[in-house]
Formats: structure tokens, sequence, C-alpha cells
């Protein structure tokens, strides 16, 4: 579990308030989507998750390790993986296989194993056949699909994930967005900033950031219908929200907290059949 | 397009050494081509031709490998020819006021352009043939005595590592200040001396602005993998098998060779 308690951040010299008195638990195995405008603290947020940055007055702890105690740090990050925003900031190796052993080779294990670790999360991630590639020869989802290899080769129980599907094409991103979902399935924590509200819907969770505080938090279903609280901090709702808004809003008596597309279309055929009838 | 010290993948023999045998016999190599006398540095010169081309090292890559340092090439032979005199210290030919045409200059300035071409010949062999990550390995265990003098031998690695995985990032980041800027109409070949100096410098200032800012997310991510300083492992397994030992067998076999040819010829 992680647990966030008052955490209160300052970026130092010009002492922008980043965070001021997040508190939220993460659970193992949940998946956690994080929405909010530029500037609300989302990376910020996450970057403490894994000690990247520690709390100038509050407390977190991952798995019972508080963050501030320096001796617990090397566990906290091996516990939650981080990938970047920007895989190219990110890649250390000049191979993909390199890349990924970066982190193993930091934890300082035998040969064999690092090996074993990086064939196993190349192939987790469906890249096992880019192994001996230059990186600058990959695409933007592949250089993506590297870092969270990277990142599973130390064997996290939780990810946190950058915006992982920002300036990738549809199909880059809809395989991104599968593999974190297998991720998931396989018992592995989730923690994804977007600014797609339909991948936010996919999600058990969302968390609303807003000026470094936690605006909204609950289910998809809870958070999409504060559809005012929401617009007043110019956050969009899912396509498939919107719509059925503007049909109630048409004097249809259609549901409005319908967030998934299969259960919009049955929404749909309920009311066609009623028409019909 | 073949870049000098950049690798490419093959599969001749070289390839699958050991690269601390790669590495240990370039610089011996280095080192002998520097020392031995006229004939017998021409036939190590052939010799590492053939043994360039006998590992897939096209002809036109050895080329590529060499254009950029002709300049320098050049500059050697002609500073030889025009400004080194004969053995008796007497011109032979004034070619140009000031300027001496010396056939002694010009025999030694093409020992020392062949000398030259040799140590890039011995030096592509290395890079193309070897991994960038198999030669920070061998870097890193001829370095390893230097730990007892408490060098930061695996912080030396990384950093040879990072530098060269941020080399293109660098160009890449320059290119596309550079597409921005003639994207808004800007053009250089227009402008002024002064204009292209200033031009130049905000150019520099972006692109190390850019850098500093890369590097600083980079250093966020491998903190966020566990880098720390001291000890590390390593991917890279580095073992000396039969075809090392023969290729070892073989180089030092050749070395007594030369060395027993060049005390003939002195």
């Amino acid at each position: 579990m992680i647990i966030l308690e008052n955490v209160y951040y300052k970026y130092e010299p010009e002492r922008i308030e980043a965070l001021r008195g997040v508190s939220l638990q993460i659970r193992e195995g949940e998946h956690l989507a994080i929405i909010g405008p530029n500037g609300s603290g989302k990376t910020t947020l996450i970057r403490h998750l894994n000690a990247l940055l520690l709390p100038a007055s509050g407390k977190i702890t991952v798995g019972g390790l508080n963050t501030n105690n320096p001796k617990h740090q090397a566990d906290i990050r091996s516990l939650v993986g981080m990938v970047f925003q920007n895989p190219d900031n990110q890649i250390v190796g000049m191979t993909v296989e390199e890349d990924v052993a970066f982190g193993p080779e930091n934890l300082r294990l035998p040969t064999t194993e690092i090996k074993k670790r990086v064939a196993e999360s190349l192939a987790r991630v469906g890249i096992a056949e880019l192994a001996c590639r230059n990186i600058e020869n990959l695409s933007g989802g592949e250089k993506r699909l590297v870092a969270i290899a990277g990142v599973l080769a130390m064997r996290p129980c939780y990810i946190a994930l950058d915006e992982p599907t920002a300036f990738l094409d549809p199909a880059a991103a809809k395989r991104i967005l599968d593999i974190i979902d297998k991720l998931n399935t396989e018992g592995m924590g989730i923690i994804h900033i977007t600014h797609n509200m339909e991948e936010a819907a996919l999600t058990q969770r969302i968390v609303v950031m807003n000026e470094g505080r936690v605006y909204l938090d609950g289910t998809p279903q809870d958070i999409f219908e504060k559809v005012v609280m929401l617009r007043e901090i110019g956050m969009q709702l899912p396509r498939i929200t919107e719509f059925l808004i503007k049909l109630k809003e048409s004097g249809f008596p259609v549901r409005t907290d319908i967030v998934d597309m299969e259960v919009a279309l049955e929404q749909i055929r309920i009311l066609t059949s009623g028409i019909k009838d | 397009m073949y870049h000098t010290g950049s690798f490419v993948k093959g599969q001749s023999l070289i390839y699958y050494l050991d690269p601390r045998l790669k590495l240990a016999a370039t610089v011996c190599l280095s080192v002998f081509i520097l020392w031995v006398k006229p004939p017998v540095v021409f036939i190590t010169g052939i010799a590492l031709f053939c043994a360039a081309l006998s590992s897939g090292i096209s002809l036109r890559t050895i080329g590529e490998a060499v254009k950029p340092l002709l300049f320098f090439i050049i500059l050697i032979l002609f500073v030889h020819i025009f400004f080194n005199e004969n053995e008796s210290g007497v011109p032979i030919k004034n070619s140009f006021p000031g300027l001496s045409f010396s056939l002694a200059g010009l025999q030694q300035g093409v020992l020392v352009v062949w000398r030259f071409l040799c140590l890039i010949m011995a030096a592509v062999l290395l890079t193309m043939t070897t991994a960038p990550s198999q030669m920070i390995a061998a870097i890193k265990y001829f370095l390893q005595p230097l730990k007892k003098l408490r060098a930061p031998i695996d912080e030396f690695a990384v950093m040879i590592m990072l530098s060269l995985r941020l080399m293109p990032i660098l160009l890449v980041e320059k290119e596309r200040i550079d597409t921005a800027q003639k994207a808004r109409g800007y053009n250089l070949r227009r402008a002024g001396f002064i204009i292209k100096i200033k031009s130049f410098l905000s150019l520099t200032r972006r692109v190390l602005l850019g850098v500093f800012r890369r590097a600083d997310e980079l250093a966020l991510a491998m903190e966020s993998r566990n880098f720390q300083r001291g000890d590390r492992a390593s991917f890279v397994e580095l073992k000396f098998t039969c075809s090392d030992y023969l290729v070892f067998f073989f180089l030092i076999f050749f070395l007594i060779i030369f060395v027993a040819l060049n005390s003939h010829f002195g």
C-alpha cells in the first residue's frame, strides 16, 4: 500500500507550491488514473511515489517504508517503477537490451539473472525481437515500450506512468494501453497520468488534481457524474458520457454516469426499443 | 553511411572476439606502428588492410572513415614536403618563394601519412567490430586496478555510455532549433558576418539549454532506476573463448616475426 499523508511540496527557488496537503491511499494491484489541468501537480505527485522528490512536510510510505528515510529509498525505487513522459529522456543504453539491463545492473544482480530479467521484460511488453536494435532506430511507441520494459526488469509492485500515450498514433497508444491493462491483470499496481478521458475511464479509480490538491477522488462513474465540478477546472468528459448528457438534455431518459461504450450501447438499445414500441 | 568510430553489425570472426583482446591488441599495434622502421610498417599496414577486408569492412567504409581526416592527412604531407630539408640540408627545388620541395621530406611525409592511415585502420577495425557496451566493459576491465586508488571506474563507464547516448540527441536538438528558425523565415545565407555570429551564439545557447534540461531529466530517470555511486553489475559478460586464445597466440607469433624483421632491416 502507498500512503500519502498531508503532503506539501514547493519547487525552489521560485517557491511554487506544487502540492498542498495531498492525502491518498493506493492499494496494491489498483489501477489508478491521475487527471487534472496542466500545472495541477500530477507529475510532482507521482515523482514523490518513488522518492525522486521528497515532501517538504507530510509523510509518504510505500509498503511501510518511509520515502524520507535515505536507507529505504533504494528499496522504494525497486517497488515503484517510474516511466517518464519523454522516453528519450529516460533511455540510457545504446541498444534496447542494454537499456533494459540498466536497472538490474544498478541492483548488482549476477549477469545471468540480468540477462534473464531483460529477456523476460522484453517478452512481457512484446518487443523481444528488438533486443539488439539501436535506440535511435526505434519509433516513439517502441521507445515507450523499451522504457516500460526497463522498469519491469526491476520487478516493481507498482508502476507509475506519466502520460504514456502522449504523442502516439492510435495504434501505438492502444498497444501501450493493452500492455498496461495486462500488467494490471497480472497484479501490478498502475498509477497512470493522462489527459485522455477515455483512458481514465478504463481505470478502477480516478484522482482529479487541481492547484496541488486532490480535487476529486472516486470511480470513473462517480467522477464523470460531477460534470459541473469538472468543467469548472476546464476538464472534459469521455465522448460517450458527453453524448449521453446531450441526449438527456434533449429529453431522452438515459443514465449519464456511463463511461463504458458497451453499457452506453445497451442504454441506447433500450431507448430505441422503447421508441419502436 | 558510416560515421568514423561507430559500430557496424557484422558476422565475421573479429566481431566475436573478446573486446579486451581487441582493445589490448589495438593499443599494442598502435605503439608498434609508431615504433617500427619503414619496410615493416608498410607490411603491417598491408596486413591490417587485409584484416579489415577479411572482417567484412568494405573499401568504401574505409574511405568514409578516412574522409573526415583527409584535410589533416594532406596537411601532414604538405608540411613534410615543403618544410623539410633533405639529408644534406639543401632543398632540391624551389617551387615557391620561401618554400622548398625536398625528396627526403616527401619520403618522410609518405611514411608519416602511412603510419597515420595504419592507426586509423586499427581504430576503425576496433570500433566498427566492437559494440559500445562491449568496449565500455573492456575499458572498465583494464581500469579495475585503479579502483584500489578509489577511482570511480563504474561512474566513468556510465559517463562514456551517456555521452555516446546523448551525442545523437545533441545533433537532433540542433537540427530541431535550426528547422524551427528556418520555418519562421530566417535565412542565414543572406545575413552578414556579425548576424551569423549572433545567430550561432543564440543557437548554441538554446541547444545547451535543451541539453541541460534533458540531462536533468535523465539524471532523475537514472535515479528512479536505482542508479547510485559505487559498484554496478554488468550485463556484458567478458569471456575468453578458444578463438580468443587462438587469435592471441597468432598475434604473438606475428609480433615476434615482425620484430625480427624490424631488427633485420634496422
